[in-house]
């Protein structure tokens, strides 16, 4: 895998929801800095001047009705109108972000994708993303990968969020704010890049031991690009021919492997674990903990729990040196 | 009378000053000669008299304090005598000599030398001389035997021991010749089975603290072979097989077989022991 | 080269050198260029290498003291060489081992041994 240069955290994307947030937050941040430092003086200059009676009430109303009032008003209007600015950006009504806001049920609320918007459900685990593509081009297959999220540039893709076991919350700083994965409950964001490039996301909801070690990759990239891309990750897998990676394949069977993870066109079929069929190709391994390359995922293999300890894969304690050798060369094969 | 109270604790201050001062120039003469380097390690350097008697009769109190509960049983069974001799031309002539027989060369140049045992035999009652053979002596090269021989057998070379002092040259030739068949036999089980003490005497017994770093195991920084500190948490042995007991026991009974080329050599290791070791390093967590 | 043929060199080189303590790690690599490599290519997550943060993996041995160790994989000597060769490609040397070839240039490999080397 080619070097990942990543735009650092801080970095909203320009015309993303995050680069209004991001907005927002300066203004919210100078203005209370200011404010602060008015208070401050007129404190001191409480404290250090002659003590005199004229204007007193003046500055008691002014100060401390009339002010707070205009200025929480202003903000108010101001967050309202940049919520609606970025609830319009993703979802296209202000409405459905003031539904949100009380919990209104969410599931039934969804409307069916508008033509020309992609659907992906991103399914928070402990501590790994699900991402299933819903739709190639009116096939109805799916594409099922992990911790790894792409985009055609420009094009708003809308994602469903929810969770099979505790609460996590689907962020990637850069691009959006953050979206809670709620069990029972699917929420929406719709995720827009206007730039190609590589974004890093994080689950920002703690949600056990692992919760630090839970990120993601985004990757925004022009339309017919990630088309290829989404129809090489629809593929299934077959058999390989070669006599190493064979012995890979061989192993992935003898182990409990197939038990926890799917790997399409093979007869792994376990839910509980990471869609395997192509891991080769994917930026990370273990939600962002570690690259990918054939010594990472040997490692993995091998010492899943020393490296992220508590997580659902166990360490393998059946491989012989050669096997796990082959083993992380055949899943490092499939791209 | 205050003089009279007085002059006593002078007296008793000037000798404690006095044995404070011995002591502190002891210490001192001692650091000097170990930091100078001046103490001769060399074999060819002997030690004064007075060290060697000191040393020689320390010998004999430790084993005859330590030998009060050993009881030997009859030496004068039928077959024993045989087995004796069968042991001791496997394992002390080399270097103890027999009658009209010397030690090899190397053992020649040994210090101390390895004891004449026709004479210790005849000064050491059967029960020290057991209790040498079984345990060995620290910082000589009396190696212990209770890991290579096995306890009928021990007792079957004290046996013979006891006579030694009374062969001839011919009688001992005709001995060691009839015995050339027998083979002295190996212990198979282990005393103090499971004991973490017991595990680390064992590392010691095959030498494979010149080798590898183990926990509890004092020994050189060796950097020969991979430390085997927190060796339950590694995942494989050899970088070949899964890191468990069996395939630990394997490996350390046939290196060669499980890793072709391994520099690790096979030491000749009982089933009973490997086993000990394995538990010993699997069983770190357990500490 | 065969490896044979690398052995018998460097042993050559290191008994015509009159083996101060130093001459069989002796290696032009860029000792913390190798740092940064072992960090991205993340060697930590099997082995425990003392000033790589979070190096403590236990799939493989740990190479604190690498300096000091005598044999490479229980086998070869450890000599530069060899170590350059290992460190790109453990199973043209040790058949069996679970330690895959990792893609790096020879260079990488070279700044890769210095750093072990380093480790006292």
């Amino acid at each position: 895998m080619s070097e990942m240069r990543l735009p650092s955290a801080l970095h909203a994307a320009p015309g993303s929801g995050a680069e209004l947030l991001s907005e927002l937050g300066l203004v919210l941040y100078c203005g209370a800095g200011i404010i602060f430092i008015v208070v401050v003086a007129l404190a001191l200059h409480a404290t250090f001047a002659k003590p005199s009676p004229a204007g007193t009430r003046a500055w008691i109303v002014g100060g401390g009705i009339v002010f707070p009032l205009l200025t929480l008003f202003l903000l108010l209007n101001y967050t309202l109108a940049v919520g609606s600015a970025v609830a319009a950006l993703e979802s296209g009504t202000a409405l459905q972000l003031l539904l949100d806001c009380f919990g209104i049920d969410a599931q039934k609320r969804i409307p069916p994708p508008s033509p020309g918007t992609m659907r992906v459900h991103v399914i928070g685990k402990q501590w790994w993303w699900e991402v299933r593509y819903e739709i190639v081009r009116g096939d109805t297959s799916t594409a099922v990968l992990a911790n790894e999220l792409h985009l055609p540039v420009g094009e708003p893709v809308e994602l469903l969020l929810t969770t099979t076991d505790v609460i996590h919350s689907f962020w990637v700083p850069s691009l959006a704010g953050k979206v809670d994965m709620i069990p029972g409950r699917t929420n929406r964001l719709i995720l827009r890049a206007n730039t190609p490039g590589l974004y890093r996301g994080q689950c920002a909801e703690y949600c056990g031991g692992q919760h630090a070690l839970m990120a993601l990759y985004v990757k925004s990239q022009p339309r017919r690009e990630f088309e290829t891309w989404l129809q090489r990750q629809a593929r299934s897998v077959t058999r390989p021919d070669d006599a190493f990676l064979l012995a890979g394949y061989e192993a992935f069977f003898k182990g409990t492997c197939p038990d926890c993870h799917t790997v399409r066109g093979t007869p792994a079929t376990g839910k509980s674990g990471p869609d395997l069929t192509h891991v080769g190709s994917r930026y990370s391994l273990a939600a962002g903990t570690l690259r990918n390359h054939v010594g990472t995922m040997a490692g993995w293999i091998a010492g899943a729990q020393d490296i992220k300890p508590g997580n659902a894969m166990p360490d393998s304690e059946i491989y012989t040196g050669r096997e796990l050798r082959a083993l992380a060369a055949w899943l490092g094969s499939l791209e | 009378m205050p003089q009279l109270v007085h002059k006593p604790k002078r007296k008793a201050l000037l000798i404690a000053a006095g044995a404070l001062g011995l002591v502190a120039f002891g210490a001192l003469s001692g650091a000097i000669i170990l930091l100078s380097g001046a103490y001769s390690t060399a074999a060819t350097t002997q030690h004064f008299k007075v060290t060697h008697q000191v040393l020689d009769a320390g010998l004999r109190l430790s084993v005859r304090a330590s030998a009060r509960h050993v009881r030997a049983p009859d030496l004068d069974r039928p077959g024993m005598l045989a087995r004796g001799v069968a042991c001791f031309r496997t394992h002390c002539v080399q270097c103890h000599g027999a009658p009209g027989v010397a030690p090899i060369p190397a053992a020649r140049g040994m210090l101390p030398i390895a004891s004449n045992l026709t004479q210790t035999a005849r000064e050491w009652p059967p029960e020290w001389l057991y209790y040498v053979t079984r345990k060995g002596v620290r910082m000589t090269g009396m190696p212990a035997w209770e890991m290579r021989i096995d306890e009928d057998d021990l007792w079957a070379t004290v046996s013979f021991l006891t006579r030694l002092p009374v062969l001839t040259r011919e009688q001992y030739r005709r001995l060691a010749t009839r015995a050339e068949d027998l083979t002295c036999r190996t212990p198979t089980g282990v005393p103090f089975e499971g004991s973490r003490e017991y595990a680390k005497v064992i590392f010691r017994q095959y030498a494979c603290h010149s080798c590898h770093r183990i926990e509890g195991v004092v020994g050189p920084r060796a950097h020969i072979g991979p430390s085997l500190l927190e060796w339950s948490r590694r995942k494989f042995v050899a970088g070949v097989l899964p890191n468990d007991e069996r395939n630990l026991i394997r490996f350390i009974r046939d290196p060669e077989r499980v890793k072709p080329g391994s520099l690790m050599p096979r030491l000749e290791v009982t089933e009973a022991h490997a086993r000990e070791m394995a538990r010993y390093l699997l069983d770190e967590g357990a500490r | 080269m065969s490896l044979r043929a690398l052995i018998a060199a460097a042993t050559l080189v290191l008994t015509a050198r009159q083996s101060s303590s130093d001459v069989p790690h002796r290696i032009t690599g860029d000792v913390q260029r190798g740092q940064q490599t072992i960090v991205r290519l993340e060697c930590g997550v099997c082995h425990v290498i003392p000033g790589i943060p979070g190096a403590r993996g236990r799939v493989g041995p740990s190479l604190a003291a690498y300096r000091r160790n005598v044999y490479i994989a229980g086998r070869y000597p450890n000599l530069p060489e060899v170590l350059v060769r290992f460190v790109r490609d453990a199973p043209s040397l040790a058949p069996d081992t679970a330690m895959p070839s990792i893609a790096m240039s020879e260079r990488e490999a070279r700044d890769i041994a210095a750093y072990l080397y380093s480790l006292e």
